[in-house]
């Protein structure tokens, strides 16, 4: 499929096509991104800091291009050396990916502006959902039930204090900019507010430049669970659902999909709450609809939406047949869908594991090293994506994730089975990683009969080991 | 034993001239029989180049041809080097290549890289018909603006960092430049820039 190599009536049309889209991240999103435009049949300009010049997407892009130092305020944060480089090098379009500047308003308005696409939504709507108090008016307003707490952000301690009373003990302090559980702290009681107050908003300060706080009730044995969405603007449809409530620290560690907690009444009801709120919003793009499901009452909460692409898209990838980055830049260069809620069928059980450079038995501390040998693993039903190779010299600056392994299954014991027997080939010499906490996980009779919550992990798994 | 038959002393010259003169050559091997020739250019001529690696002698060829790439090395070339210029680099050139691997032949010893500090388009003078900042054998003062370097419409004016004669300039008028990327070379004036 040559989309250049066609009549001039498809020239006109191939008018509005990428030639050439920019890769704004690095890792194995890098990586992803880079083959679905190869898939496309687009062109790719990889930026790069000068800790990642050795790495895989630098090496697979058609063109790599050094924008910065290691830091990367001054390099994957450095919002006009990015735009910078697309426009030197010729990109129409910019892939954020996840973290980084996906979720910057300031950097979507700035390619806007610049006259390169921004693959997302809007610089409107990323500000509006990107900022988790107004995300929660919106979602009042769309008939999305949210958890109980502030309207909208606090401006101080204090204020924080009030609401945490009317709320009650346990609450959750959360900054408006925030996502991967930073600038996020549970506070059990009155004395420790003050403090968790000033840690959450310097976390978020330092994280995302924006130290705003809000104040939710703190929730305990819920679910995560979160919907993708895909909009055209026209068309908007969900994907169904993805677990997530194997976490650390409100870090994800194994997500899949479908949740083994939720009927198919109540998927349907998340599922139309989700494209109720997408629309509400006029939402156009990849997304995801956060939220808690309390398993006993089946009932749920609307968390916040992430406006971008998730680390554990591929599991949905797995169930629906759909591309979701492909999908993404598709409707970003002015694409329809073209298929309707009732083509999406979810089929058998997909699930995740992030396999991160940590080390369980020393709390998950972070070990960065030369990676001597690679293994993936293979076969039937199964995924690596990974930016790994033998030789690979993992950077001390960013995170800490080496590779998704993600299986299929007819059913969620076949793939829990997979994992295990893909968990089991695969090899990376030379760090430390988190290969055999899954595999523990995955032996845990709980989780075997899909009975966790979001603190599972941290109050029974790591206990008893 | 029939080498000498086939890589005489005068084909030896030559083929050192022929390097000599050709800036993109850093390294030549060959093979002859039992003669095996190896010649290394280097920058800083610090160390004496491999010259002749003869596995069964070099049959005194050894003192003729070892030092005249390092010689070479030493002086000036005539005209600016445009080897790490603008060009792109492909996936498989950008993975050897480091922005602190800028030594190449024809550099001063103590040469002074004014590398770029961002990712952007360089630009020789304030605008299109204007005469450049410097040319090479200018004379410049560590804050002497050398060029420019457009960050989406902003100009960022580069100044030189270190007195010297400007030697090299390595990128051409409104090309792409990246971060780190050397863009010109300053010869330090003698008693500054030495270590």
């Amino acid at each position: 499929m040559n989309s250049r190599a066609g009549s001039a009536a498809d020239a006109a049309v191939d008018a509005k096509r990428f030639k050439r889209v920019l890769v704004a991240n690095r890792g194995e999103i890098a990586v992803r991104i880079i083959r679905a435009c190869r898939d496309l049949g687009i062109e790719t300009v990889q930026v790069y800091s000068d800790a990642d010049r050795d790495s895989l997407p630098v090496r697979l892009a058609d063109r790599a291009v050094c924008i910065g130092p290691a830091r990367s305020g001054e390099s994957y944060l450095n919002a006009r050396f990015i735009v910078s480089a697309a426009l030197v090098h010729g990109a129409d379009a910019i892939h954020p990916g996840y973290g980084f500047l996906s979720e910057n308003a300031g950097f979507a308005a700035l390619c806007e502006q610049e006259g390169v696409t921004f693959i997302g939504p809007s610089a409107r709507v990323i500000s509006l959902m990107g900022d988790k108090a107004m995300a929660r008016r919106m979602a009042d307003e769309a008939g999305v039930p949210t958890t109980p707490g502030s309207r909208g952000t606090v401006a101080s301690a204090a204020e924080a204090r009030a609401i945490a009373v009317e709320l009650g003990y346990p609450v959750l302090l959360k900054a408006a900019a925030g996502g991967g559980g930073r600038g996020m702290r549970v506070v059990r009681e009155p004395a420790e507010l003050d403090l968790q107050f000033g840690d959450a908003a310097r976390e978020a300060k330092a994280a995302f430049g924006d130290g705003s706080i809000y104040v939710e009730k703190f929730l305990s044995r819920v679910r995560h669970i979160e919907i993708q969405i895909l909009s055209d603007g026209e068309t908007v449809l969900h994907l169904g659902e993805r677990d997530c409530s194997a976490q650390r620290r409100n870090q994800k560690l194994l997500e899949e999909s479908p949740s083994p907690a939720l009927g198919e009444a109540l998927r349907a009801e998340i599922g139309a709450a989700a494209v109720r709120l997408c629309r509400h919003v006029g939402y156009r793009s990849a997304g995801t609809i956060e939220c808690i499901l309390d398993p006993e009452t089946q009932r749920f909460h609307f968390m916040e939406m992430n406006t971008r692409v998730q680390v554990e898209h591929p599991v949905t990838e797995c169930v629906t047949g759909i591309d979701i980055v492909k999908e993404q830049i598709r409707v970003a260069q002015g694409e329809a869908l073209g298929i309707a809620q009732r083509d999406i069928e979810v089929r058998g059980h997909s699930i995740e594991c992030r396999i991160n450079a940590e080390d369980p038995a020393r709390n998950f501390a972070p070990c960065p090293g030369t990676v001597h040998g690679f293994h993936a693993p293979g076969g039937p039903g199964v995924r690596v994506d990974s930016h790994l190779f033998s030789g690979y010299r993992i950077p001390p600056y960013y995170d800490s994730l080496l590779a998704k392994l993600i299986v299929w299954g007819r059913s969620r014991d076949e793939a829990i089975a997979r994992m295990r027997r893909a968990l089991g080939e695969m090899r990376v010499e030379g760090v430390t990683t988190t290969i055999p906490f899954h595999l523990s996980l995955l032996d845990d009779p709980h989780f075997v009969r899909g009975e966790i919550h979001t603190r599972f992990v941290e109050e029974r798994l790591l206990e008893t080991r | 034993m029939n080498s000498e038959r086939n890589l005489t002393f005068q084909d030896l010259v030559q083929l050192v001239e022929l390097i000599k003169s050709s800036a993109g050559f850093s390294e030549f091997h060959l093979r002859m029989g039992d003669v095996e020739l190896d010649l290394r250019r280097h920058a800083q001529g610090d160390h004496p180049p491999g010259g002749m690696n003869g596995a069964n002698g070099a049959h005194g060829l050894n003192g003729a041809a070892a030092p005249a790439p390092a010689e070479s090395a030493r002086q000036p070339a005539p005209a600016p080097v445009s080897a790490p210029a603008g060009a792109l680099p492909q996936p498989g050139e950008t993975l050897g290549k480091t922005p602190d691997d800028d030594s190449p032949a024809g550099w001063p010893p103590d040469a002074r890289v004014v590398k770029s500090p961002m990712v952007g388009t360089f630009y020789r003078a304030s605008e299109p018909n204007a005469a450049p900042f410097v040319e090479a054998g200018a004379m410049v003062e560590a804050d002497t603006t050398v060029c420019i370097i457009e960050v989406m419409k902003l100009m960022n004016s580069i100044a030189a960092g270190a007195a010297g004669v400007v030697t090299h300039i390595l990128v051409e008028d409104g090309a792409p430049v990246e971060f780190g990327q050397p863009i010109i070379v300053i010869a330090p004036r003698a008693g500054q820039g030495q270590a």
